[in-house]
């Protein structure tokens, strides 16, 4: 029966989608108020047939029902709630099916909020926020469907299949007791909040794509897309970082390599969406501000969804070779043929609004260091940086195999060589443009802005080298990222002071009052400073790893980076709640003598899982300064495990990633929270213009 | 009418001079371009490997000694890891450049007497859970001229992790 409402459900919700489509278009064609309300109502139901689907397939999940296929491959009877509820997303078909009713959240949302407002878009945002859903439910009910179920066709063929003629379904037993379970590298919190994370990110920024379109096919040209979009794009930003950064956590705590950033294909494939979609929010502050760069944020915005449909497409399809991949699926075709779709139409539509001369700037760039030609830099560097990894995970193979007849594939060298100086000129765009004013800026004006914080980032790499750091390449590194990190402390501390001095304001009340008066500037500053944490982090745990590997009897210990580690024992057959049988052993960590920390690292064996069926669970002991990140390779088979070896890692300033990831959410909602969506110049204009 | 009033003020605002800096930004936009076009193409060159079938690799001695990528089906009875030195060794075969069904293209591959193998050393690697029987494995290293091919990095894919198939108890219960 849950079968039976989950296909009904999402076959509606397709055909109310298509229904969408075609009334909005047709409404806005014929100016029939009635027609594109019938279109809005169907959104809303669109959406609301999609909750129930997810919510009737997370029933099946939760009460076992293995006769759907979907719930046989990901779930099994030890399993518990919480991972039963997450296994939604855990593979293909459900992952699919999730993205939908996410997609069709975003657009009733977007609907909602801005019918009002922003009539004239909105018939041509729910066409493309419905186009794109009725794709991906096309690819879930036909391709990759969540509700098939096991049918013994004929005598003894067993299918899986929606409703096949003559067909008669398996007793439960027999599916219960063979039931696949989520592979067990899913099962870990950062996995579970992962996947959403992303789709959030990347369903997000349909968004301020479909308002962007919709500026173009609507011809309401002003920078109202902007403002309507602006904060569902920092949501969808603020989401993807975290989903960067939370699969960054998963891979470090469940992978076991002692590193979070494998430089893999479907790691960078929801990095490029990440850059593109960086710029892009950088870039149409320029519009708003002064009126410049109409068609360069047009294609910002189309580049920033194509990455977002492009890295579905390569990941799902199995386009490139990567660790993460899913199988190759049917859905591969379909994909590319869409993305190809959008793509072209909506580059049509930006060059015939240009032809027509409907995207001209208001303002020409007249100063090199003016703020707009800084960002306008900075755009250019997340652009190189967009291209050396597109090159590096896909241009590379696939051109090497069109027109080479070989197959050539980009080794972490590549990335490793390419990446860090463009990263660097991000750091240093980061320091520098907000010092610059809009306009024109004299570069003598930049540098005395510029000489407190230089002087800073100096006196941090004065404490780094009398602390012991020499290598001159680390030295330029947290030069440049601790420059970006003070301009945004100083620049902070100034205006807040002045508040101080001003309005007799404490710090707190004065910080909090700038970030309600000017929530992008500070917003935006307390964004800086996070991505300056993570940066400080990133180059200290890549440059200054150490590791070491050793068998050790019960007593011994080993030594590291001025750490102990001493075997304390080890404790064999160890059944989890679960099902899962854990090895595991007991080690303490000293420094100077002094007991710091005992790590349990361990090996997990899973009895009833197919392929895959262990796993090799690190301890490590993290403060700000390190982490001591250790794994259990192998050990006596003996009950005592009188002997074992490990492999420990030193991992430097790994957690100050972690920490600037909460800095950046505290950031990315500082700058969204406020009501401010209007820049002061429109407000003036609009109050200016009402009182004419 | 508030919008359209603001727009057309602004649009008064004309590019004044069409920016004496004009050419700052060309020569700047120019040196920006010829750097990254530099960084990419010194980069593929640092991290270009082929990516070829076992085959191909034993087939042509020119790959001898050259840094490249295979691909293969890991026979998981061949697996010898020393835990102590951390050094693994184990076979794969050779597998048909495109595969319609990972999973038996995989278990074709390892049970097919006739298939090239490649015996494989690691160092320094801690054994991966993955590394099993009929696991992919894609492997980054040099052919030496002993035959074996000396990985330093290693990759491995298991279908089952993600493929959906028919429960096979339950078809041999049939």
């Amino acid at each position: 029966m849950l079968a039976e409402i989950g296909v009904t459900t999402t076959f509606l919700a397709f055909v109310a989608a298509l229904y969408a489509l075609g009334a909005s278009l047709w409404g806005a064609r014929t100016r029939s108020e009635g027609t594109v309300l019938s279109a809005r109502n169907a959104v809303f139901l669109a959406f609301a047939l999609l909750l129930t689907a997810c919510v009737v397939l997370m029933i099946a999940l939760v009460r076992e029902d293995y006769q759907i296929s979907y719930v046989w491959s990901v779930s099994n009877p030890s399993m518990p709630l919480f991972f039963r509820i997450t296994a939604l997303w855990g593979s293909q078909a459900g992952s699919l099916l999730f993205w939908s009713f996410l997609l069709s959240a975003f657009a009733a949302g977007a609907v909602w909020l801005n019918w009002h407002n922003n009539r004239r878009l909105m018939p041509y945002v729910i066409a493309y926020t419905m186009a794109t859903l009725a794709f991906f439910l096309f690819l879930s009910i036909f391709i990759e469907n969540p509700f098939n179920r096991y049918w013994f066709v004929g005598t003894e063929t067993l299918e899986t299949a929606l409703i096949p003629a003559g067909g008669v379904a398996p007793g439960d037993a027999l599916l219960r007791d063979s039931a696949n379970g989520l592979n067990p590298l899913l099962r870990h919190f950062g996995m579970a909040i992962h996947p959403p994370m992303l789709y959030l990110g990347f369903v997000g920024f349909l968004v301020p794509f479909a308002f962007a379109m919709a500026a173009l096919a609507s011809g309401d040209l002003s920078t109202n897309w902007i403002r309507a979009s602006r904060r569902w794009a920092l949501a969808a930003w603020l989401f993807l970082s975290l989903g960067l950064i939370l699969g960054g956590r998963w891979a470090y705590d469940v992978l076991g390599w002692g590193g979070y950033w494998g430089w893999d294909p479907v790691e960078n494939a929801a990095f490029l969406p990440w850059l593109m979609g960086t710029a892009f929010l950088h870039s149409v502050m320029i519009q708003e501000k002064r009126g410049m760069l109409k068609t360069w944020n047009m294609f910002l915005v189309i580049g920033t969804f194509s990455a977002v449909i492009f890295g579905t497409f390569a990941t799902r399809s199995g386009l490139v070779e990567s660790v993460h991949s899913f199988a190759r699926s049917e859905i591969g075709f379909p994909m590319f043929a869409f993305w190809f779709g959008m793509t072209i139409v909506s580059v049509w539509l930006i060059l015939w609004r240009r032809n027509r001369g409907e995207l001209r700037d208001e303002h020409a760039f007249a100063n090199i260091f003016s703020r707009e030609s800084l960002f306008v830099l900075n755009n250019l560097v997340f652009g190189a940086l967009f291209i050396a990894i597109f090159w590096g995970s896909f241009g590379a193979p696939i051109v090497s195999e069109l027109f080479l007849n070989s197959n050539i594939t980009l080794g972490t060298e590549y990335f490793q060589r390419v990446t860090p100086p463009l990263f660097a000129a991000l750091f240093i765009l980061m320091g520098i443009a907000p010092l610059s004013a809009w306009g024109a800026t004299s570069l003598r004006r930049l540098g005395m802005s510029a000489l407190v914080p230089l002087i800073l980032a100096v006196a941090s790499l004065i404490v780094f080298a009398l602390m012991g750091m020499a290598e001159p390449i680390a030295l330029i590194g947290y030069g440049i990222i601790c420059f970006s990190g003070w301009v945004a402390i100083y620049e902070t501390y100034r205006a807040l002071m002045a508040r101080v001095r001003q309005h007799g304001e404490n710090p707190l009340q004065a910080f909090f009052a700038l970030l309600q008066r000017n929530p992008r500037r500070y917003g935006g500053y307390l964004i800086h400073l996070g991505v300056t944490v993570i940066g400080l982090g990133a180059l200290g745990s890549t440059l200054f790893q150490q590791e070491t590997q050793q068998t050790m009897s019960v007593g011994q210990s080993m030594e590291i980076a001025g750490y102990t580690i001493r075997y304390d024992g080890f404790a064999p057959n160890q059944v989890a709640e679960d099902g899962r049988i854990m090895d595991i052993a007991t080690l303490t960590v000293l420094r100077d003598g002094q007991e710091l920390q005992t790590l349990r690292p361990r090996r997990d064996f899973f009895p009833n899982v197919e392929g895959m069926n262990s796993m090799t669970i690190a301890a490590s002991r993290s403060t700000l300064q390190d982490d001591v990140y250790t794994i259990l390779v192998d050990w006596e088979q003996t009950p005592s495990a009188q002997a074992a070896t490990f492999k420990v890692y030193i991992n430097p300033l790994v957690n100050l990633i972690w920490w600037g990831g909460f800095v950046l959410i505290a950031g990315t909602l500082a700058a969204t929270w406020s009501g401010d969506t209007l820049p002061a110049r429109s407000r003036k204009s609009l109050m200016v213009g009402a009182t004419a | 009418m508030a919008e359209i009033t603001w727009e057309k003020r602004q649009v008064t605002t004309e590019r004044r001079g069409v920016s004496a800096d004009r050419w700052k930004f060309v020569v700047g936009g120019v040196l920006m371009l010829a750097a990254v076009v530099y960084l990419i193409v010194a980069g593929t060159g640092a991290g270009a490997r082929y990516f070829i079938t076992i085959d191909d690799l034993l087939s042509n001695p020119e790959y001898i000694g050259q840094t490249v990528r295979i691909t293969g089906a890991v026979d998981g009875d061949t697996i010898v890891y020393d835990a102590q030195n951390l050094i693994i060794d184990f076979t794969v075969a050779n597998m048909p450049d495109s595969v319609e069904d990972l999973a038996v293209a995989l278990h074709d591959a390892v049970n097919d007497p006739s298939a090239s193998r490649l015996q494989v050393h690691i160092e320094n690697q801690v054994k991966p859970d993955l590394l099993q029987h009929e696991a992919q494995a894609i492997l980054t290293g040099t052919l030496g001229t002993d035959g074996t091919f000396h990985a330093t990095e290693l990759l491995l894919k298991c279908p089952s992790r993600y493929e959906e198939s028919v429960p096979a108890q339950v078809e041999e219960g049939v």
